[in-house]
């Protein structure tokens, strides 16, 4: 294990300030392209780690960039910290960038490329120096100073790449896939201490990424973004349990969409049953609830309020997911550890479903 | 099997060994000219003598040569990738409409007979009243090799991770500032590697040069190549082993003095 | 004894160069004027820039600017008209014929331009000549005699069968001594120069031979026994004398090739008296003998007395130059990318 980079006896050598991040009505198009942002706001509160989520072409990296100043919107308003920098070059943005390549400048040992913030900055020699080291301490990599990105570790260029942006001690720290090409071990760990290292600068930290998983284990809040549109803003366990939207449910974790009519403040199937719910007055039309494989469970067949067969199973330690193909020819997910005797089931199993209505979301249209 | 492997074995070095031959052995046969005391290309040698080399250098219509194509070269390679380093970055940074016609434009003397390149600016120079001053002779040497510093640089951007740039800008590095501290030092290898092609396609240009020479101002390859016409001897096997020397010498220091040693892969 | 001549030969350009000031015309004198001429390299090219043209800039107040460096045509075409690249242009026969063709030089050179042109030779300003011929040289058969080769004495002596692959001839397209001596195969074979089915036969039957480009080549291969026999220029024999080669030059009876060195003027040239003042100044006797004896050339100029060693080889008694044979060029020139065609399928198969 090596070790961690936040050494306790070592305190932090830099405690900037945060600054809190507005975007207001952001849009923005390429060449030829349909738009790449749609009118986002969004408002992040300094010191807070705010991830962006949705897949690729989303508009994700685009807001990041916009922030960063690598691009300019075509509509909007960006404030930082009460100060509007729409207008404002990269070079004075003072934002911390991390790209999810790295960036180290191929040519310049691990001690340059740290210190060119700072000598950007014309600070003395002899300052830049010392917070170097400070940087490179809090990363872990003090005598790794003069080598070259070339000769280190893909973990070992993460910290590079993360020293060289806090050490200009930027009052916003944009990530963008950071941890994208770390093998899944090193990545958790560097989660782990990304997350601490950012609580220790109280940096406000914006987060691009297209794991779910990742957005929800670091993130105090996460913005869930589709088809360059903002879905939904919450924390994770909001994200989670109460996802708004077809799209958010559909992409944040497995979960399993019951399509309906509402009428009456119920949710009926094809076959006329109504499927357990919160009530909602006033929908009238078609609808849809989402149910999570954990909050589903299994019965014998008739007392479900669906029934099928088990298709696959999928042994998870301790929990075992179903795959069940219902009589209406939709399939639906279980996660089941809580069964009688926890003994697995057999594929071929005719088996009953049911969940509590509390247990199921709505949907929105 | 093992037989297969071994023939694929045989057959790859086999292979490797007749392209090492075939590139080494014209400079093999005039090394042998160059000190073989025969007026004429003989093999087996009858002897040894370095009296070709001595002829060589006593003559001053190849010493002269000598210098010039040296001092013409050593301009093409300033020139070239100044004007070649330039020209790739406008093409593939400047958002300029038609990028692609001038990129064809500027590669279009690799295509055209070197001889016609050289006509033509032979005609231009005489019809502007110029003459054929030797600054005509490095223009029309640069014109030939700009596209060598050119494709050597494009490769180099066309790999380039402009997050580099990003990087280096987000760090508080103006434009200018992040040109000379990133993209310069990063372009370098493929701008030098371009260079000194350059330099070696302006010390060996021989058709560009046939018409833009003047009388008492003429470049090795002229020299020599008229010099062969009347008296064919070791002289110019030694000439040629000379320019092979100096080219080698040129490159080598280039190499060492500069850094050709990529840390980017071309 | 080399020493000894050379003294004497400077000796002898010095009162040239102190005897013609007197006559050349005061208006060339004390002007600083520049003479663009064509001159050949090699050993020729080292006389000239060392002697002859020194000597010339010094009695006529100018400067020569010699052009060394082929190719003299296309760069005198490119250039304007009414400001050519040269003032005189030197070249072999055949380039004179393309040259007055596209209007670069004058047709006829005559004595009242050049006044040495009343002692030359007729066949220097023969009606196969545009401008004036200032030296031959002799096209016949270079051979080796250390191969027991019987010296030849007839130009069907190259085709005997031992000698097959041991040839040598020149790449036609490229080379006037090929395109001379093919013409020379028509009028042996058939009914003169022009018989080309006559010449194409002749060609025919002398492969397998070796073909190159320069005249260099052709030497160095003899020297090196690469070919033992083969079309070459006397002078291309006579250069080694007294560097003990196995070579040999020998004139075939049917008559020796001319392979003349011819002075023309441009129409457009802005200095045209000093561009005839110079033609007239290489043909006179003391420059005709020093070139004559540098290179092996046989002079054009009657008057020039050569040294006993060089008197009984060159070309340079009425007698003599009655062997030399002058090919239609103008005619050639205007077939020459129908016969490149042809030759070029003859000696490819």
């Amino acid at each position: 294990m090596p070790p961690s980079p936040v050494n306790p006896l070592n305190p932090p050598a830099v405690l900037p300030g945060s600054a809190s991040v507005r975007l207001q009505g952001l849009s923005k198009s390429f060449a030829g392209t349909i738009k790449a942002l749609d009118r986002v706001s969004l408002d992040i509160g300094a010191g807070e780690f705010f991830a962006l989520l949705g897949p690729s072409g989303c508009g994700k990296t685009t807001t990041l960039r916009l922030v960063a100043g690598f691009e300019t919107p075509d509509e909007g308003r960006i404030v930082v910290g009460g100060r509007d920098v729409t207008e404002m070059p990269v070079h004075r943005r003072d934002m911390g960038v991390i790209f999810q390549s790295y960036a180290l400048f191929p040519h310049r040992t691990v001690a340059e490329n740290v210190g060119f913030g700072l000598r950007m900055r014309k600070i003395p020699r002899q300052e830049i120096d010392r917070r170097v080291s400070a940087a490179l301490a809090q990363v872990a990599l003090t005598g790794l100073e003069g080598r070259r990105p070339a000769q280190l570790s893909g973990g070992q260029q993460q910290r590079v790449a993360l020293a060289r942006a806090i050490v200009i001690e930027p009052p916003v720290l944009l990530c963008d896939e950071p941890l994208g090409a770390l093998d899944r071990r090193l990545r958790q760990q560097m989660q782990f201490e990304l997350k601490q290292l950012q609580k220790q600068l109280g940096v406000t930290l914006l987060f691009v990424t297209h794991d779910q998983e990742e957005a929800l284990a670091l993130s105090d809040r996460i913005a869930v973004m589709n088809a360059g549109r903002i879905e939904q803003v919450g924390a994770p366990a909001e994200i989670y349990e109460r996802p708004r939207t077809r799209f958010v449910a559909d992409f944040v974790g497995e979960i399993n969409i019951v399509d309906g009519t509402w009428s009456g403040g119920r949710l009926l199937a094809a076959d006329g049953r109504a499927m357990p719910a919160p009530p909602a007055a006033g929908r009238d039309g078609p609808g849809a609830i989402a149910i999570r494989p954990e909050r589903t469970m299994m019965t014998a067949p008739p007392a479900g309020l669906l029934s099928g067969r088990i298709v696959t199973t999928n042994y998870l330690g301790g929990q075992t997911l179903y795959r069940i193909a219902v009589d209406s020819g939709a399939s639906i997910l279980v996660k089941d550890g809580r069964g009688e005797g926890n003994s697995v089931r057999a594929i071929g199993e005719r088996v009953g479903v049911l969940w509590r209505a509390e247990d199921a979301v709505v949907l929105e249209a | 099997m093992r037989a297969k492997v071994d023939l694929g074995v045989i057959a790859y070095f086999g292979l490797n060994g007749a392209i090492v031959f075939f590139l080494l052995a014209p400079i093999a046969i005039v090394s042998v000219f160059a000190v073989n005391p025969t007026p004429y290309i003989s093999f087996p040698p009858v002897g040894f003598t370095l009296a070709w080399f001595a002829k060589f250098f006593a003559n001053p219509d190849f010493i002269n040569a000598l210098w010039l194509s040296l001092k013409v070269a050593a301009a093409v390679l300033v020139l070239s990738m100044l004007i070649g380093a330039t020209a790739a970055l406008a093409l593939v940074r400047g958002n300029l409409p038609g990028a692609r016609l001038a990129t064809a434009l500027f590669m279009s003397p690799l295509m055209l007979p070197a001889i016609l390149t050289g006509l033509a600016l032979f005609q231009i120079y005489l019809l502007a009243g110029i003459g054929r001053p030797i600054w005509g002779l490095v223009m029309g040497h640069t014109v030939v090799a700009v596209p060598y510093v050119i494709r050597t640089t494009l490769a180099v951007l066309h790999n380039f991770d402009r997050r580099l740039e990003e990087a280096a800008a987000a760090l508080g590095a103006d434009p200018a500032r992040v040109f000379l501290e990133v993209t310069l030092p990063l372009i370098r290898p493929g701008v030098i590697a371009g260079g000194i092609f350059a330099f070696i396609v302006s010390f060996d240009q021989f058709p560009v040069s046939l018409f833009l020479v003047v009388p008492k101002g003429e470049t090795l390859p002229v020299v020599l190549f008229n010099y062969m016409k009347f008296d064919l001897d070791g002289a110019i096997a030694a000439a040629s082993m000379v320019s092979i020397a100096l080219a080698l010498t040129v490159v080598i220091l280039l190499e060492w003095r500069i850094g050709l040693r990529a840390y980017l892969k071309l | 004894m080399r020493k000894s001549q050379t003294t004497r030969r400077q000796v002898l350009l010095a009162a040239a160069v102190s005897g013609a000031a007197v006559a050349v015309p005061a208006v060339l004198r004390g002007q600083s004027s520049v003479l663009k001429i064509t001159t050949w390299g090699g050993k020729w090219g080292e006389i000239m820039k060392g002697k002859v043209l020194p000597a010339f800039e010094q009695e006529f107040k100018c400067s020569v600017e010699a052009d060394q460096a082929f190719p003299y045509l296309p760069k005198l075409q490119a250039s304007p008209k009414t400001d050519p690249l040269y003032d005189v242009l030197h070249s072999n026969s055949n380039e004179q014929w393309q040259a007055v063709e596209l209007g670069l030089v004058e047709r006829k050179i005559t004595a009242k331009e050049v006044p040495n042109i009343a002692d030359v030779f007729p066949y220097a300003v023969s009606d196969k000549i545009v401008g004036v011929s200032i030296f031959t040289s002799a096209v016949g058969l270079g051979f080796r005699t250390d191969k027991g080769l019987v010296p030849p004495t007839s130009w069907n002596d190259l085709a005997a069968p031992t000698l097959a692959g041991q040839r040598g001839g020149y790449l036609i397209p490229v080379n006037s001594l090929g395109q001379a001596h093919l013409m020379m195969l028509g009028r042996i074979h058939g009914k003169g120069f022009e018989d080309l089915d006559a010449a194409y036969k002749a060609l025919e039957a002398l492969k397998p031979i070796k073909l190159f480009d320069f005249t260099g080549q052709m030497e160095k291969a003899l020297l090196s026994a690469e070919v033992t026999m083969g079309v070459l220029h006397d002078s291309g024999i006579f250069r080694y004398d007294g560097q003990n080669q196995p070579i040999e030059f020998a004139a075939p009876k049917e008559g020796v090739l001319a392979l003349e060195q011819v002075l023309n003027v441009t129409p457009g040239s802005k200095v045209k008296e000093l561009a005839f003042a110079y033609i007239d100044y290489m043909l006179r006797p003391q420059v005709q003998k020093e070139l004559a004896e540098g290179v092996w050339y046989s002079p054009s100029n009657k008057k020039v007395r050569l040294e006993p060693k060089y008197d009984g080889k060159l070309f340079n008694t009425e007698a003599k130059v009655a062997q030399l044979l002058q090919v239609p060029w103008q005619w050639y020139n205007a077939k020459k990318d129908e016969i490149d065609a042809r030759v070029q399928r003859i000696l490819k198969g």
